[in-house]
């Protein structure tokens, strides 16, 4: 038995259906356990971060402040002080998580836009009940399980036909290491109509000690209605000791797109998982990451683009930059059912190794049924350019800032592709 | 008038791959000169100027080099880059994904710091660099693009005239820099590189040919074959090589 399922008092454990919901998560949680050597989704990346039985659950009102927490070391106090992070510069409404509980809403939302609370939601909107935790596998997916059996934490958006919000949603979590082994679901449900759009902005940060150690496990699901797009963008920057694991599960109509970029630095583990459902003709996704590391870390990308029907098309870009001893994963699987002909999936994965020790590891994996489709994929890894390092350094620019220039340009394709501009320069400077 | 030395090269050795190419090369340049290095393909011609620019790979094994009185081989490539060393390599990289402007600005402001001059900004930079590349026949859309992605031989040499006239170093080698070039695009480089040329600042031209040699004029044509000057004199010796050929010294190992 996982030390991962603690019994704590969750909301609403009087709603039958809620209830009944986190009691399926718990069982396939039970039945699955915490993926091992064997569990071919998980061959790379291995959570032995999480067998240490040590991660702890907090009751809501257990975090809400600050001075709950201990801070007797001189330097954890001084960190506590410093728990406000950095506005990010980005125009949009605001979802603030701190250590994985929502904290406040924005404020004034356009028409036809609402963000709620999950209980919120839960408890005044029927309309929830279509959609949470109707797309996700839990007997596939352990931690979608696990984030299953503690629904509770996490935001319901919704945005009418039609609608197009001018600015994007910025939903920020922020990590503080008052409590020690702190770990924490959050589970998020966005629902756009047909023919609206919405950006999402996911930032994942800490602040307090570098070393702190906790586990943050996300669950998002997404729902894209006909010819409906969503923008969904990420920046995972997780304290270095942190575990942060994330499934977005997506299912896209008739026409609608999907376009999502994700960007991991941080965390000791971490994995983002994409999966699609292209389940109407002529869907799109679009799935790019970029992932940055150093030092021990294990970074992966796993993404899973399912073609349903005819006439959709996916494309995926991701790149890696990998230093130290530490490992970047990419699992890319593209998988075209036998009536999605005309279909067309691409996938390209690239990395950089910055030392001998880094680790890289990819699988690619196609599954082909239809005839009549178009499919590619690559995977590439090198060094950086040894002519092009001295040739800047022969122009005066140092070893460190011509790599930096490097890394910037091998990076340039994927953000050139983010369309929104303030996104795309903030986590341009985020790299 | 007594000539200050700014380039002092003493007996020079250094290998690449375990192969010696450089061996006791002797040279001293003065302010104000233009050398001309001239010498059959494989003598060591662009070895020589890695090593005077301290590419990895290539290791010296005895002698010193003096620039500017100061040890030029313990320093590192941008150091020596910083103090005013500058190579126009025959056949420049290219980078994609880092358009000139921006590799430019990291290049001058860190010259500029070195020198205790403050840092450009955006605007005076930008300036700067569309007034001198005007000069050179650059346009502002070139400026924009990835450095030498797509540049045809002249446009590159073009670039590599335009960092040495915003640079100003104290010291350039430049390596076969004709090479790839038209008549036109010859003088245009040309022009740009004589119009750098003060009492203050040396060069040491390496080529093949004497045609280079009718645009940018030496003061001294040294040949050099098997990794060593073989023979000197004025810029007469460059016509003369022009007719006899570099078999006599070739000959000579």
């Amino acid at each position: 038995m996982s030390g991962l399922l603690q019994e704590i008092k969750l909301f609403g454990d009087n709603i039958p259906w809620l209830e009944a919901l986190r009691e399926k998560g718990k069982e396939a949680f039970m039945t699955q356990g915490l993926p091992t050597a064997k569990t071919e989704a998980w061959k790379y990346t291995r959570p032995r971060d999480l067998q240490t039985d040590d991660f702890v659950m907090y009751e809501n009102e257990d975090t809400e402040e600050c001075n709950h927490c201990s801070c007797e070391e001189e330097e954890k106090k001084d960190a506590c002080h410093h728990r406000e992070i950095k506005n990010i510069p980005i125009e949009g409404y605001e979802i603030n998580f701190y250590n994985g509980k929502l904290q406040h809403n924005h404020s004034e939302l356009p028409k036809g836009v609402f963000i709620q609370s999950l209980p919120e939601a839960i408890i005044y909107n029927d309309e929830i009940k279509h959609y949470l935790g109707k797309i996700v596998d839990i007997n596939n997916y352990p931690f979608a399980a696990l984030n299953t059996a503690y629904i509770e934490e996490g935001v319901f958006i919704h945005i009418d036909k039609g609608i197009k919000l001018d600015k994007p949603i910025i939903l920020i979590n922020h990590t503080h290491s008052c409590h020690e082994n702190l770990y924490y679901n959050i589970r998020n449900v966005i629902v756009a109509e047909k023919d609206s759009s919405l950006e999402f902005l996911e930032v994942y940060k800490y602040s307090g000690i570098e070393k702190s150690r906790y586990f943050a496990n996300i669950v998002n699901e997404i729902y894209i209605g006909r010819n409906a797009k969503i923008k969904h963008y990420k920046l995972q920057e997780e304290a270095f000791k942190a575990v942060h694991i994330a499934l977005s599960q997506v299912k896209v109509k008739e026409g609608g797109e999907y376009k999502s970029f994700c960007m991991q630095k941080g965390a000791n583990l971490a994995r983002n998982e994409t999966k699609v459902q292209l389940t109407e003709e002529k869907a799109k996704a679009e799935v790019n990451a970029a992932y940055l590391m150093n030092g021990w870390a294990t970074i992966d990308t796993t993404t899973d683009i399912e073609h349903l029907s005819p006439e959709t098309c996916s494309n995926q870009l991701v790149k890696g930059i990998v230093g130290g001893d530490a490992k970047g994963v990419f699992q890319g699987k593209i998988h075209i059912a036998p009536d999605a002909v005309k279909t067309e999936g691409h996938q390209l994965h690239k990395a950089l190794l910055l030392s001998d020790r880094a680790e890289i590891d990819c699988k690619p994996e196609l599954e082909i049924y239809a005839d009549d489709v178009k499919c590619s994929h690559g995977a590439a890894s090198g060094e950086l350019d040894a002519e092009q390092l001295f040739y800047m350094r022969s122009r005066g620019i140092d070893e460190d800032t011509a790599k930096q220039i490097l890394i910037e340009a091998y990076l340039e394709d994927l953000f050139s592709q983010i369309d929104n501009e303030q996104i795309r320069e903030w986590l341009r400077v985020s790299k | 008038m007594s000539k200050t030395p700014l380039l002092e090269i003493e007996d020079l050795c250094a290998k690449v791959a375990d192969k010696e190419i450089i061996k006791g090369f002797n040279l001293t340049i003065n302010e104000g000169e233009i050398h001309a290095l001239m010498g059959p393909n494989g003598a060591g011609k662009s070895t020589l100027s890695y090593v005077l620019s301290g590419k990895q790979g290539y290791e010296v094994t005895s002698g010193k080099v003096l620039f500017k009185g100061k040890n030029l081989l313990k320093m590192s490539t941008e150091e020596r880059a910083r103090e005013g060393l500058f190579l126009i390599m025959q056949y420049p990289v290219e980078i994609p994904g880092v358009p000139v402007t921006t590799f430019l600005k990291h290049s001058v402001n860190a010259v500029r710091k070195h020198q205790n001059l403050p840092e450009l900004d955006t605007m005076d930079f930008i300036k700067m660099v569309r007034e001198e590349g005007k000069k050179l026949g650059i346009s502002n859309d070139m400026l924009k693009r990835p450095i030498n992605v797509g540049f045809s031989g002249g446009e590159k040499k073009r670039l590599e005239t335009l960092q040495l006239s915003i640079l100003k170093p104290t010291f350039a080698i430049l390596d076969e820099a004709d090479s790839g070039l038209d008549i036109d695009a010859l003088k245009v480089v040309a022009d740009g590189v004589n119009a750098e040329h003060n009492e203050h600042n040396a060069m040491l031209v390496i080529t093949h040919y004497q045609r280079l040699l009718n645009y940018i004029v030496p003061d001294y044509v040294h040949v050099f074959a098997d990794g060593h000057i073989v023979q000197s004199g004025g810029k007469e010796l460059a016509l003369e090589l022009e007719k006899t050929g570099y078999a006599q010294f070739v000959k000579e190992k």
